[in-house]
């Protein structure tokens, strides 16, 4: 079954659509980037696949039916927002949160949360304030709160911004952990991490201009009609993902 | 540390109230007495200093946890100001109680500081807002008593700039308290999810929070709490946000753990200022709020330099 599925969906935080005609099922296990420049609707459709924003028009189902409300609501889609700032609880209590249930946590809910806390390599962290958390170990923790509840579907906003190289990297393998058991929807600006995705949808003109293989999708041409960029493929020797490099802006400028 | 610090507290908020009993310009009480003075004028003081405390606190809670702002207080975002402003009015008006007038006071400064701050979330010019709108309620509320006639007011220009006491009948005790009871009955109930509306409103919705109706009901409970504190012992600043801190630093910042601690830390915060205010220059008394605010002010500064959190 589809983690989820968008049919005819028509989403924009205003008055007036930003994107529409919007088809997208997005499979089991799998990851997908949602690239496009500012403004082209990547975040208004993550959050119309949250939950968060009713589309204007067309329907979502989420594992073929509607968004449960509380804490079924977190075991079908978890959620990283861009730039979260850091909470004023400690680590453990921030996963727990993320089980979305009312009242203390319970011994077996304090196992999940610790379980949770453990895949994500903060086991040692549990007692620590969420404020003196380095960057990297912040983002795990965010991450955890959106599994901990064991979603099938995950969502995450830019979640490279503001990641050095050595921090993408381990954000990479924890989404590698991640590849055919939870379902990856990304909001992007770095081709690099949408390169790494199994499908990649471009977003442009108002809808999804192109979806398919990063490799189809990410090409020079459809970027620069996408992007106004001129980009060049850098191909790993190694037979690593394809790499894309923004070479420069493209005549006519970016948008 | 955390499991005692409510049995810790509640035992010195008695202590404390035991000694602010005995206490007071018509000399120390002891041994104990239940006469006139203990029983209609200490008593019902103190407990209602204990009840307005925490009440401010318990509203401060609320109104951070959901402003995902620290220095969020009713007295701070104007709601304790438009409250104040709202008694007098409605007092020289004339016809209208002083809590029904106090609850539309807040309830106006509330929607005018919402529509300053609107736009992009910024904490700070939530605060400034607050802040103008409690200063310009302030000059409201001293314009109309200085215009009111004076027999409609009962009460003095101090009172509701820099809040009083006094000494309440045990029935304006009773208004406040029940409202405290209610007030943090609804927001325990809700403990979690305002922990995760902290996190933030979209965060929130994610994690299966109504936002739109936990919002409402916390500006409701916040509204009330300050509208019945405000009618029955004036205007009395920072306690929203000294408890809270006190509390959160004390048993951590969930809202079930902190919540009770914040509302006994306040409940003891007032009860000592109002000991101190009425005993430091006996026979005359301070306005209790100049106490509050002398603490509270310096405590906001230092807040402020270290950055308001969002």
């Amino acid at each position: 079954m589809s983690a989820v599925t968008a049919t005819s969906v028509a989403v924009g935080r205003g008055a007036a659509p930003v994107l529409t005609g919007v088809e997208l099922t997005v499979h089991a296990g799998e990851r997908i980037a949602l690239v496009g420049g500012n403004g082209s609707g990547k975040t208004t459709l993550l959050r119309a696949l949250a939950g968060i924003d009713r589309p204007h028009a067309g329907t979502i189902a989420w594992a073929g039916g509607a968004l449960p409300p509380g804490p079924a609501r977190a075991a079908t889609v978890g959620v990283v927002f861009q730039g979260e700032p850091p909470s004023r609880f400690d680590v453990r209590t921030l996963v727990g949160l993320g089980l979305a249930l009312d009242g203390p946590l319970s011994p077996s809910a304090r196992r999940t949360a610790d379980a949770a806390l453990a895949a994500a390599g903060l086991a040692g962290l549990a007692e620590r304030a969420c404020a003196s958390l380095s960057g990297g170990e912040a983002q795990r923790a965010l991450l955890a709160r959106a599994l901990v509840a064991g979603p099938r579907l995950l969502l995450l906003d830019e979640p490279t911004n503001h990641l050095d190289p050595a921090r993408q990297a381990a954000l990479l393998d924890e989404l590698d952990r991640l590849r055919g058991t939870v379902a990856v929807v990304i909001a992007t600006h770095d081709l690099g991490l949408a390169a790494t995705c199994d499908r990649v949808a471009l977003l442009a003109g108002g809808r999804i201009a192109a979806l398919g293989p990063a490799t189809d999708v990410l090409t020079p041409t459809r970027l620069a009609a996408a992007l106004g960029v001129a980009v060049r493929r850098i191909d790993d020797p190694a037979g690593g993902p394809p790499l894309v490099r923004v070479t420069g802006v493209a005549p006519g400028g970016a948008p | 540390m955390s499991r005692t610090a409510v049995p810790l507290l509640a035992v010195a908020v008695a202590a404390l109230a035991a000694v602010a009993v005995c206490a007071g310009p018509a000399g120390w009480r002891w041994p104990w007495a239940w006469d006139a003075i203990v029983v209609d004028l200490r008593a019902p003081r103190v407990v209602l200093a204990g009840v307005v405390g925490a009440a401010l606190a318990v509203a401060g809670v609320a109104m951070q946890a959901v402003l995902h702002n620290d220095l969020a207080e009713p007295y701070l975002l104007g709601l304790s100001g438009g409250a104040s402003t709202g008694a007098v009015l409605a007092l020289a008006a004339g016809g209208v109680p002083a809590g029904a007038g106090a609850a539309a006071g807040a309830l106006g400064a509330s929607a005018l500081v919402r529509a300053l701050a609107r736009g992009p979330f910024d904490p700070t010019r939530l605060i400034l807002a607050g802040v103008a709108v409690g200063a310009v309620c302030s000059s409201v509320t001293g314009l109309a008593i200085a215009l009111a006639p004076p027999e409609r007011l009962l009460r003095s220009a101090t009172f509701w700039l820099f809040g009083g006491l006094g000494a309440p009948p045990w029935p304006v005790v009773a208004a406040p308290a029940a409202i405290l009871v209610a007030a943090t009955a609804w927001l325990r109930a809700r403990a979690e999810r305002l922990d995760r509306l902290s996190l933030g409103a979209d965060v929130a919705a994610a994690l299966g929070v109504d936002v739109a109706r936990v919002r409402r009901g916390v500006l409701v409970a916040a509204i009330g709490l300050t509208a019945v504190t405000v009618a029955a012992a004036g205007l009395i600043g920072f306690v929203g946000l000294i408890a809270p801190h006190a509390a959160r630093r004390w048993v951590g910042a969930p809202v079930r753990r902190c919540l009770p601690v914040a509302a006994l830390g306040g409940a003891a915060l007032v009860i000592a200022a109002d000991l101190a205010a009425r005993t430091a220059a006996a026979p005359r008394e301070v306005p209790v709020g100049l106490v509050t605010a002398l603490v509270g002010g310096p405590f906001f500064l230092l807040q402020l330099r270290r950055g308001v959190t969002a």
